[in-house]
């Protein structure tokens, strides 16, 4: 977080953003080419909201019945020989995680994406007792090497260009790097070859657990996901407590919106089921596999009829990409893990401490295209709301907007005491006005005007206006046109003769 | 941290303990949040797998093929339609000459026994391996160091152009992942339409038929993490010839 940590209000952070013309173009550059794949693939599948709908009722089945499904898996990847672990907190984990790599005596731990190991800080973390925690997905090894976190959930180092890229790697390789892809991709994938088959734990997160066979499902495009639970003598996977689905028959369905709302691919190049380590003939897995069940705030949505949805989440970034906001700010104005819709409500409901909340519920136009995005119709757009509203209840709002609607109430409250304000306004802003517009950056006009300007008060309002307005139009009504006249009488004896083109 | 005294199993145990605790808590909290008595039977679960209409959607050998090549193709994979099993001999002998190829590694399966293969590349002088053929040998690192891996498929999907490689003793998770190139040879009865078809035959195994790993692959390894820049063999294969067979 080397250029978020330093800001902290959304706004701050979104201003970096916007002087950041890189970011801006590069932001927008990938999430219109992932949104129209998206969109593609969702068309060429086809019947694309039957299969939402599905979505959406196999989350919200297995949340509702998630203690039957995480008992039957945490028992099913028992029995294949996992060891399970439950971490009620970030702390919790983060201690079974160093726990696990002092007992093996790590030197070095490889990591495929992971959602829950940022929430967790985790890299951190095993640095400092000493384990060098490696990311491998290109994009996540990138933003790694340049000490900052993701600023999008599917294209990490989104806000990076290739000479960028170049620098970081170069300083990495200890020669100079061209700033071509596929050499910059063949370095990496030259240096992480060597680490994959060094590394004592391979880390993984999760996207799917088959509760009936205890089985974790990974999808990615790179293959380290699979170097990583393939190569290592030892598997660490850190789980979100919801990411359960009740059987292989319900991965179709999550298959089949996963990939095509992520990046508008049929399905990711690799798709894989683990089920335990591996078996005592085989010659590759994981002599052990721990699985890491986190809540980390999770369970605080369980019962909540306002959030309980967020938990259908399946991590795909589409809300992203079809965010206004996102496009223009980028992640890091978000100032969490996540970001976009998804983060704008994840972030604040994973906390529970509402002082927290941040003002992140307002970087949104709750224009609704998180929704309609959403392969498992989340609502977002209106946990926005509720979110602001729970903020406001908790005596987090601001005091200056209280006062001000609290003004309002009392002037619209009133014919006269409104009109009399008009009054006053129209003579006050002949100081101000140029051009037929306010400019003024002062007291409450400074937001507005920063970036707009306010349109001043007409010399005639619509109020002005109503008394000759309401006169022209009870006149015309009694004057009906004679052709429109003659058309409404012949549609009512269409009416009469049992006609109508069988409407109403 | 836990003092490092006794033995690794030990610990593990008495993490197993401590976490059948924390599992009853866990559950016992998640169903008390939900305001409900625990949930301790499978309850009715009406929206399994995918929509009805989907269910019995199917092509024919003739679409399956032409849209299993589409897919894997439009994926940058490349793939080859050939009478039988020899006809794959001959495909992989000349691309070993055409690469150059010095290890190839494949697994230890009847059909791969029978082709012939070691026979085939004599002449290019490429060493042929057998996946833990040899008890005492590192597979991983010979899998590693290999140009070529050759599987059979255990089942193949149309409709998004993937392959399942199920893992077992003779089947090395490695060897469809580790090598440069992959040549996957896939019977014609085992090319299906839908994800699904293959999918709901691990529900009828149930847990304990299950194998370690399962893979579907769908083309070669890629990224677009450098500036939206397409990049082909990241990690995994970057050359993925599917061989349809039959």
């Amino acid at each position: 977080m080397s250029t978020a940590g330093a800001a902290s209000t959304v706004k701050e952070r979104a201003d970096l953003a916007l002087n950041d013309e890189f970011l801006r173009k590069a932001v927008k550059f990938t999430t219109e080419r992932l949104r129209n794949g998206k969109k593609q693939a969702s068309d060429e599948h086809g019947n694309w909201d039957d299969w939402r709908e599905r979505g959406r009722q196999i989350r919200l089945h297995t949340i509702a019945h998630l203690d039957y499904y995480l008992n039957l898996f945490a028992n099913q990847a028992r029995a294949n020989g996992v060891h399970v672990h439950f971490a009620e907190t970030s702390a919790e984990a983060v201690k079974l995680s160093l726990e696990i790599a002092q007992r093996k005596q790590a030197k070095s731990v490889v990591k495929s994406k992971s959602m829950v190991t940022e929430e967790l800080h985790l890299n951190h973390e095993l640095e400092s007792i000493g384990v060098e925690a490696i990311e491998t997905d290109l994009g996540e090894y990138i933003i790694q090497l340049a000490g900052e976190t993701p600023s999008h959930i599917i294209i990490p180092a989104i806000h990076k260009n290739r000479y960028q890229v170049a620098d970081l790697l170069s300083k990495e390789a200890g020669e100079t790097l061209a700033p071509d892809t596929s050499i910059l991709a063949g370095f990496v994938r030259k240096k992480l070859r060597e680490k994959f088959l060094e590394a004592d734990i391979g880390m993984t997160g999760c996207n799917f657990a088959i509760a009936e066979t205890g089985s974790m499902v990974l999808f990615e495009n790179e293959g380290n996901a699979r170097m990583v639970t393939t190569v290592p003598k030892t598997q660490i996977t850190l789980m979100g407590m919801e990411r359960i689905i009740p059987s292989w028959s319900d991965l179709e369905v999550m298959a089949t919106l996963l990939p095509r709302s992520a990046t508008g691919q049929k399905l990711t190049v690799y798709m894989s089921g683990i089920t335990g380590p591996r078996r005592e003939v085989d010659a590759d897995g994981p002599d052990e596999m721990h699985i890491i069940i986190v809540d980390n705030g999770r369970s605080l949505q369980l019962g909540d009829p306002e959030f309980q949805e967020l938990l259908n989440c399946i991590r795909c970034g589409a809300c992203l990409n079809a965010c206004p906001v996102y496009r223009h700010i980028g992640g890091h104005a978000y100032g969490g893990t996540y970001s976009g819709p998804i983060g704008a409500v994840l972030t604040p409901a994973l906390n529970k401490n509402v002082a927290e909340w941040d003002d992140i519920a307002n970087a949104s136009s709750l224009c609704g295209a998180c929704y309609e995005a959403c392969p498992v119709k989340i609502p977002l757009h209106e946990m926005l709301i509720y979110l602001r509203r729970r903020k406001l209840e908790q005596g987090h709002g601001n005091a200056v907007e209280s006062l001000g609607m609290k003004g309002f109430a009392a002037v619209m409250g009133n014919s006269k005491r409104y009109a009399g304000i008009v009054k006053l306004g129209k003579l006050g802003q002949k100081l101000v006005v140029r051009d037929g517009g306010i400019r003024l950056k002062l007291g409450p006009l400074k937001g507005w005007n920063t970036y707009r300007v306010t349109p001043s008060l007409p010399k005639k309002s619509f109020r002005d206006q109503w008394g000759t307005l309401e006169q022209e139009l009870r006149h015309g009504l009694l004057e009906l046109d004679p052709s429109v006249r003659s058309r409404m009488e012949g549609i009512m004896r269409d009416r009469d003769s049992g006609g109508g083109n069988g409407h109403g | 941290m836990a003092e490092q005294a006794g033995s690794h199993e030990e610990w593990l145990k008495q993490l197993a303990e401590e976490s059948k605790r924390k599992q009853e808590s866990f559950m016992n909290g998640i169903a008390e949040k939900l305001r409900r008595p625990r949930m301790t039977a499978a309850p009715e679960h009406p929206f399994r797998g995918a929509p009805d209409f989907w269910q019995d959607f199917e092509w024919s050998l003739e679409e399956r093929m032409d849209r299993f090549e589409g897919n894997f193709k439009a994926a940058g994979g490349h793939v080859a339609r050939l009478a039988d099993m020899d006809a794959a001999k001959q495909f992989i002998a000349v691309k070993a000459d055409e690469l150059s190829a010095k290890y190839v590694i494949r697994q230890n399966q009847p059909e791969l026994n029978e082709l012939g293969l070691e026979e085939a590349l004599q002449h290019t002088g490429a060493t042929v391996r057998v996946w833990n053929s040899d008890a005492d040998e590192n597979w991983k690192a010979r899998a590693a160091e290999s140009d070529f891996g050759v599987v059979i498929a255990d089942y193949a999907a149309a409709y998004t152009g993937s392959v399942t490689v199920l893992s077992s003793k003779d089947k090395g998770r490695s060897v469809s992942l580790l090598p440069t190139v992959l040549f996957v040879l896939i019977p014609l009865d085992r090319l299906k339409t839908r994800l699904g078809e293959i999918l709901r035959n691990f529900d009828a195994a149930g847990r304990e038929q299950l194998p370690a790993g399962i893979h579907f692959i769908s083309g070669p390894s890629r990224s677009a993490d450098i500036e939206n820049d397409l990049t082909i063999g990241v990690h995994g294969p970057g050359v993925v010839y599917a061989l349809l067979i039959g």
